[in-house]
């Protein structure tokens, strides 16, 4: 230390006394060198309020979409003419009535 | 720098680097903030570092002020850093402890005259080093702790 010429002066200076550093920053300088992989299980991230509502939206309306697409009925298959054959021998014979007796 | 390296590194300068932190920003809030910011920036860029300019407790101050002169220009930018002609009034003691005052006082300092006190009179710094840490001619850390003195001496002449 530099000779000073005032001992009085640093005698009071002294009365200022500061801690040493707390048991909080030991944990901020060394669990802030944590790698990405150690980052993605213990870390955690803040955002902005209108950035989480906003998340929050879109999860709750495409959670909604998908909801409804299961309950709603399945489309009516189409139906397809390509292996019709119609019948070749039509023999129409009508039942009933007094029309077989003449 | 391995892991065990760093951990020692903190473990030995942590408390010096705190308490110049502490004084130099007037808050232990900022302090831990800007003791954090010195030990990641050496973290990241240990290279930043070379031994042949000196110890690595001088370097870690040098980071830790520049951070702290960086924050005040910030929080207050038409302050000067070095007012040569800065005179503080003498300080009133009614009703506050002498520890108190005397943090007024060296918070009421201009910010490179405070850095060369506390590095001075808390830490027990050779001038040498100060001045290797501030980046600054040796003449000139004399004059601003000079001056330091004499404005503490006048601020807290109702206590001496």
């Amino acid at each position: 230390m530099e000779p000073t010429d005032d001992p009085k002066l640093s005698k009071l200076l002294r009365e200022w006394q500061v801690s040493g550093a707390p048991a909080s920053l030991d944990a901020r300088v060394l669990g802030a060198r944590k790698g990405w992989w150690r980052f993605l299980l213990t870390g955690s991230i803040r955002i902005p309020v209108p950035v989480g509502v906003a998340i929050a939206a879109i999860l709750l309306m495409m959670a909604t979409a998908l909801v409804r697409q299961r309950a709603a009925p399945p489309p009516a298959s189409t139906l397809s003419l390509v292996s019709f054959r119609p019948a070749q021998d039509l023999n129409v014979r009508v039942m009933g009535g007094n029309y077989e007796a003449r | 720098m391995t892991d065990a390296e760093f951990r020692e590194a903190y473990a030995r300068h942590k408390d010096v680097l705190f308490r110049f932190a502490w004084r130099m920003s007037g808050s232990a809030a900022a302090a831990e903030d800007l003791v954090q910011d010195c030990f990641l920036l050496l973290w990241r860029n240990p290279a930043a570092y070379h031994p042949e300019r000196g110890t690595l407790g001088g370097f870690l101050i040098g980071v830790t002020r520049n951070l702290a002169l960086k924050r005040l220009s910030r929080e207050r930018p038409h302050d000067e850093l070095e007012e040569e002609s800065a005179i503080c009034d003498a300080l009133d003691p009614a009703g506050r402890e002498r520890g108190e005052m005397v943090a007024q006082a060296v918070a009421a300092l201009p910010p490179l005259q405070r850095e060369a006190l506390i590095l001075a009179e808390y830490e027990e710094w050779p001038l040498e080093e100060i001045a290797r840490a501030s980046g600054a001619e040796l003449a000139a850390v004399k004059s601003r702790l000079h001056r330091a003195r004499e404005n503490l001496r006048r601020m807290l002449a109702p206590l001496l």
